[in-house]
C-alpha cells in the first residue's frame, strides 16, 4: 500500500463547453497523502472542479472530455479504468461533498435511503448520521432533505462520503452555499471526519481563508496548473508566487482600511492563445518580465537550496515562477500604495450626520411582514420574515444589514423596493424612488435584450431622443467602467463581473435616491467582488445616493456601510457605526456571528 | 396524502357540477325546441303543450335544472331523439368501443413517447431515424393521416382492416378483446387487435410527441441535476441511477401532459371513429349534431367532461405521489 491516498500525474485534461474546445487542466501534478488535508484554491475557472470531478471519473460526457495522464486512487486508474473498476472506487475509496446540500440530495428521496444506498445497512446509516453530529438519528432518517436545514442537508451528504469508509474525501467548495456559522461547523466536521475515519480531505474551494482553518497543506490553482503548492504557514505568510500575493491582498478582512479603494488582481487583458503561451498570468502580474510571456515556468522548489531528489515531496513548497522569491516577497512588502477614495473624505461625512440631522432617506416604522404558505391542509403556515422593524438612514448615509438566510434581510430590502408586501408598518421614501442590484447580475438581466436596449427601457421616462438616450446610455456605461461598445452585447456575452456592472449601470442611470443592493458580489470572485464594491461606493459619492446594502459576510458589511445593522429572526438586534459594531459588538448574537468568520490571522 | 385525495376529490366533485350547469344552460338556450324535435314538425299544438309538460318544460328553469341534477343522479340522462332509446343505454352500447379505442391508443402514446425520450435523452444510435418519421407524422392532421393509413396498408398492401372493429360488438362487457380473452377465443383477439391497430396509432402520434418533448426536456434537465451526480459519485450503476434518482424526478411534466392528452384523444376520437366506422360515442355524437338531439350531445358532453375531470384528478395525485413536497 501507497503512503498516498490519491497520485495524480501529467493530468491534462480538455472540454467542449458552448462547441468550443478548451484546455482546462494544463499539466496537474500532485499528491494527496493519507490522512492529509489538502486545500485547492482557486479562482472561478482555475480548474479545480474539474480537477475533482476527473478524480472521480464523472468528468460530464456531453463536454467530450479529452483527458491525458493518470489519476492512481487506491490501485486504479481513474483515466484509464474500466467503468466498473471506476464504479468500485467510487463505492469503496472516495466520499463527496458537494456544494449545494439542497440540489446535491434527490429532493424525492428520504435522506436515510439515500445514505443507505452508500452503505447499504440502514443501521450503519443512522450510526453514521449521528457520527456526522445529527441529532435524533432515527427520527431523521425518514425525512425528505427539503424538511432539514442547511447545516444538516450537508452533514447529510457528509455521512454518505462517510459511508464505505473511503480513504479520500473530496468536498467541492461544501461551504460556499452556507452560512458563516454553518460553515464553521462544516469545516469542523471535516476536520473530525479526518480525524476520526484516518482518511484524506481534499478540500476545493475559492477562500484561501477557509481553506487555512483547516488544511494541512494548500495549493494555488490558475488556469488548469498549479501555481504554488506547500504547507498552510508557508502559502499564507511566505507566500512565493505574485497571484497567491495578489489572492492574499484582495481578500477582505474586518481591518481592511475602510476610506482607502480596495486592491484589485489587475483584469486580464491577455487572449487564451497568448496565455496558453508563456505563464497564463503574466497579463495580469504586476513582476511579469518579457519571459513570463513566451515561457511555461515549471513547477519547482521554491527555496533555492533544495533539489528535488532529496526533499520530502509531500511537504516540499513548489511554485511555478520566473521571478526569483527575493523579487516576490519584496513586492508582498510593499506598502500598498491604494489610493484613498478621494471623496471618501468629504468633510463630516458620516460623522456629522447626527449633528446635521438631515431630512431621512428613508424612514420605516414598526414594519411587520407575514407569507403564508400555500397548502399544507387546514393548518396554514406563515413565516414572519419581519418582526417590528424600525430602521431610519439618512440621505447620503450608506448601512449595511448584516444576518444569515432566513433573517429577513433580503425581504426588508424588497419591501423597500415594494417586490414584497408590508403586514403593517409603514415604508416611507425621500424623493427618487428606490433601484435595487441583485445577487445574481446573471438572472436579472434580461436575456435577449442587449445592455443598450436594458439601459433604453430604464430612461423611458425621460423621454430622451434616439441620440441624446444613446449618448446618455455610452455616459452610464463610461461610469461602471465599461466600453461603449458594450451596448451592442447581451448578458451572455459578458463576464460575471461585467453583468453586475451593467445592472449598477441600469440601477443609477437615472440615479435613484436609494440604491438597495442585495448581496451583489457574493457570486463574484474576491478580486472581482473588490472591483465592484469599489465602483458601488465611488457611485454612491458621485451620484449623492443613500445606500443599503444587504450581505452575509462582516467584512464586506464593514466596509460598505457607515452604520452596520445586525440582523436576525426578522428583527434588528443590534445597531451602529460600522467599526464599533465590528469590533465591540454588543449582542450575543452578532459574537457568535463574529466568531465563525475565517480569518486568516486566526493561524498566527 | 389522505388529505390531499380527499380535497382532490372534492374539487373533482365541484368541477362536475359546474359542467353540468354549463351543459343543462346550453340546453336551455339552444334554439332547436326539443319537443317538436321528439314529436316531428307536423305533431299538433295539443300533442306539443302535453309533452312539454310531461318533460317539465313549463317549469321555472331552477325547477327544470334542479330536475336534471335529479335525473343525472339516478343515471336518466334523457330520451335520445334520434334512436328513441334512452340515452343511458345508447352510452352503454358505445362507450366500451370508445374506451377500448382510447385506451390502447393512450398506450401506444405512452409508448412510443418514453421511447421518443429516452431514445433522445441517452443519445441512443439510430434513434434519430425513429423520431425524425414520428416528428413529421405528427405534423399531419389526425384525418389526413387516416386517410394516408387507410391507403397504404389497407388499399395499397391490404395488410389491415380500414372498418369497424371486426368482432361483434353485442359481447358481454363491450371490450371485445377483453372478452375474447376471458372467453378463450384467440383468433378473435386477433382479429379485434387488426382493426384496433390502425385507428389506435393514428390517434395516439400526436399525443406521442407531446408527451415525449415534454419528457425528453425534463429527462434532460434531471439528468444533469447536482443529486444525479452525487448518486453517480456513490458508485452507483447506470441504470440504478436512472430507475432510483432519474425517473421519479423527471415524471411530474410529463403525468401532466399525458393527462391533458389523454383528454384531448377523447376529443379526437370523434373524427378517427367517423374515417374507420368505429362504433363508439365518437361516432353516436356525429350523428346525434346534424340532428340537434340534445340529450345525445349532453350525455356525450358529460361523459367526456366526467372522464377528463377524473383524469386530471389522478395525474395531480401521481404527482404528488412521486415528488412528496408537493403535498406540502
Amino acid at each position: 500500500m501507497s503512503d498516498s491516498a490519491a497520485r495524480v500525474e501529467g493530468l491534462r485534461v480538455s472540454l467542449v463547453r458552448d462547441g468550443v474546445r478548451s484546455d482546462v487542466l494544463r499539466g496537474i501534478d500532485l499528491t494527496v497523502g493519507r490522512g492529509e488535508i489538502l486545500g485547492m484554491v482557486g479562482e472561478s475557472g482555475s480548474g479545480k472542479s474539474v480537477l475533482a470531478l476527473a478524480m472521480m471519473g464523472l468528468l460530464p460526457v456531453a463536454a467530450d472530455p479529452q483527458v491525458d495522464g493518470t489519476i492512481r486512487v487506491g490501485d486504479v486508474d481513474m483515466v484509464h479504468g474500466s467503468p466498473e473498476q471506476l464504479r468500485a472506487v467510487r463505492r469503496n475509496e472516495l466520499g463527496v461533498i458537494f456544494q449545494d446540500p439542497m440540489t446535491s440530495l434527490n429532493p424525492t428521496m428520504r435522506v436515510g435511503a439515500q445514505i443507505t444506498e452508500a452503505t447499504h445497512d440502514s443501521a450503519e446509516s443512522i450510526r453514521l448520521m449521528s457520527a456526522v453530529g445529527i441529532a435524533d438519528a432515527p427520527l431523521r432518517f425518514t425525512v425528505y432533505p427539503h424538511e432539514l436545514s442547511g447545516g444538516l442537508r450537508q452533514r447529510i451528504m457528509a455521512a454518505i462520503a462517510v459511508a464505505g469508509r473511503p480513504s479520500l474525501i473530496i468536498a467541492d467548495e461544501p461551504t460556499t452555499a452556507l452560512d458563516v456559522t454553518v460553515q464553521a461547523q462544516v469545516l469542523d466536521l471535516l476536520r473530525e471526519l479526518r480525524d476520526e475515519f484516518g482518511c484524506s480531505v481534499m478540500l476545493i474551494t475559492h477562500d484561501l481563508a477557509v481553506a487555512a482553518q483547516i488544511a494541512d497543506r494548500v495549493a494555488v490553482m490558475y488556469a488548469g496548473r498549479i501555481a504554488e503548492i506547500g504547507a498552510t504557514e508557508e502559502i499564507i505568510h511566505r507566500p512565493t508566487h505574485p497571484y497567491t500575493v495578489g489572492l492574499l491582498r484582495s481578500r477582505l478582512s474586518l481591518d481592511t482600511p475602510r476610506d482607502r479603494r480596495l486592491l484589485t488582481l489587475r483584469p486580464e487583458t491577455a487572449s487564451a492563445a497568448e496565455r496558453m503561451k508563456g505563464c497564463a498570468y503574466h497579463s495580469r502580474c504586476p513582476l511579469a518580465v518579457e519571459r513570463c510571456a513566451t515561457e511555461q515556468p515549471p513547477l519547482a522548489p521554491a527555496s533555492q537550496g533544495d533539489t528535488a531528489g532529496t526533499a520530502d515531496t509531500a511537504t516540499e513548497h513548489l511554485r511555478a515562477c520566473w521571478r526569483t522569491v527575493a523579487d516576490v516577497q519584496g513586492y508582498t512588502h510593499e506598502t500598498s500604495d491604494a489610493t484613498p477614495i478621494a471623496s471618501l473624505a468629504r468633510p463630516g461625512a458620516s460623522a456629522d450626520t447626527t449633528a446635521t440631522p438631515a431630512a431621512p432617506a428613508v424612514r420605516i416604522t414598526d414594519l411587520t411582514t407575514v407569507f403564508a404558505l400555500k397548502g399544507g391542509g387546514r393548518r396554514k403556515r406563515q413565516v414572519h420574515a419581519l418582526r417590528g422593524v424600525d430602521l431610519t438612514v439618512a440621505a447620503g448615509e450608506a448601512v449595511s444589514i448584516v444576518g444569515e438566510s432566513g433573517s429577513g434581510k433580503s425581504t426588508l430590502l424588497r419591501v423597500i423596493a415594494g417586490l414584497a408586501p408590508a403586514t403593517t408598518g409603514r415604508v416611507e421614501l425621500a424623493g427618487r424612488g428606490a433601484q435595487m442590484v441583485f445577487q445574481d447580475a446573471g438572472s436579472s438581466l434580461t436575456p435577449w435584450l442587449t445592455v443598450g436596449d436594458i439601459l433604453r427601457e430604464r430612461l423611458r421616462p425621460a423621454k430622451l431622443d434616439r441620440a441624446a438616450a444613446s449618448r446618455r446610455i455610452g455616459d452610464a456605461l463610461e461610469a461602471i467602467g465599461l466600453p461603449e461598445t458594450v451596448a451592442a452585447l447581451r448578458p451572455a456575452q459578458l463576464s460575471g463581473g461585467q453583468r453586475q456592472r451593467v445592472a449598477l449601470a441600469r440601477a443609477t442611470i437615472i440615479p435613484p435616491s436609494v440604491l438597495l443592493c442585495d448581496e451583489p458580489t457574493s457570486a463574484l470572485d474576491a478580486s472581482l467582488a473588490a472591483s465592484v464594491l469599489n465602483l458601488i461606493r465611488e457611485l454612491r459619492r458621485s451620484l449623492d445616493m443613500t445606500v443599503l446594502f444587504v450581505t452575509h459576510d462582516l467584512a464586506v458589511a464593514r466596509l460598505m456601510g457607515d452604520r452596520v445593522v445586525v440582523m436576525t429572526e426578522g428583527t434588528i438586534v443590534e445597531s451602529g457605526d460600522a467599526d464599533d459594531v465590528i469590533h465591540h459588538p454588543e449582542h450575543p448574537y452578532t459574537r457568535s456571528l463574529l466568531a465563525s468568520v475565517p480569518d486568516i490571522g486566526v493561524l498566527s | 396524502m389522505f388529505r390531499f385525495i380527499v380535497r382532490r376529490a372534492g374539487s373533482a366533485v365541484v368541477l362536475m357540477l359546474v359542467l353540468s350547469a354549463i351543459i343543462f344552460v346550453l340546453q336551455a338556450v339552444s334554439p332547436g325546441d326539443p319537443v317538436k324535435a321528439y314529436l316531428g314538425a307536423n305533431a299538433s299544438p295539443e300533442a306539443i303543450a302535453a309533452k312539454r309538460e310531461e318533460l317539465g318544460l313549463n317549469a321555472p328553469i331552477y325547477a327544470q335544472y334542479l330536475r336534471f341534477i335529479a335525473n343525472l343522479l339516478q343515471g336518466d340522462l334523457g330520451q335520445s331523439f334520434r334512436t328513441h332509446r334512452p340515452v343511458l343505454t345508447d352510452l352503454q352500447s358505445f362507450l366500451p368501443a370508445t374506451l377500448e379505442l382510447v385506451i390502447f391508443s393512450f398506450l401506444v402514446a405512452v409508448l412510443l413517447g418514453v421511447l421518443f425520450a429516452v431514445s433522445g435523452s441517452l443519445r441512443w444510435k439510430g434513434g434519430a431515424l425513429f423520431r425524425g418519421p414520428l416528428l413529421v407524422l405528427a405534423a399531419a392532421p389526425p384525418f389526413l393521416l387516416a386517410l394516408g393509413g387507410i391507403v397504404l396498408f389497407y388499399a395499397q398492401l391490404g395488410w389491415l382492416p380500414a372498418n369497424g372493429r371486426g368482432v361483434d360488438s353485442s359481447s358481454p362487457t363491450g371490450f371485445v378483446i377483453l372478452d375474447s380473452i376471458l372467453t378463450g377465443q384467440p383468433a378473435s383477439i386477433g382479429l379485434a387487435f387488426q382493426h384496433l391497430l390502425l385507428p389506435g396509432v393514428v390517434l395516439a402520434i400526436a399525443p406521442a410527441i407531446a408527451i415525449g418533448r415534454i419528457l425528453r426536456s425534463s429527462l434532460d434537465a434531471t439528468m444533469n441535476a447536482d443529486y444525479v451526480r452525487t448518486a453517480e459519485s456513490k458508485g452507483l450503476t447506470p441504470f440504478t441511477v436512472l430507475r432510483r434518482h432519474v425517473v421519479r424526478n423527471s415524471i411530474g411534466p410529463g403525468l401532466s401532459m399525458a393527462g391533458l392528452q389523454l383528454g384531448f384523444m377523447f376529443a379526437g376520437v370523434v373524427v378517427v371513429e367517423q374515417i374507420f366506422s368505429w362504433p363508439g360515442i365518437g361516432n353516436y355524437l356525429a350523428g346525434s349534431i346534424p340532428v340537434s338531439d340534445f340529450p345525445a350531445i349532453a350525455g356525450v358532453t358529460l361523459v367526456l367532461g366526467t372522464v377528463y375531470i377524473v383524469t386530471n384528478a389522478i395525474v395531480d395525485i401521481l404527482q404528488v405521489a412521486a415528488d412528496p413536497r408537493l403535498a406540502a
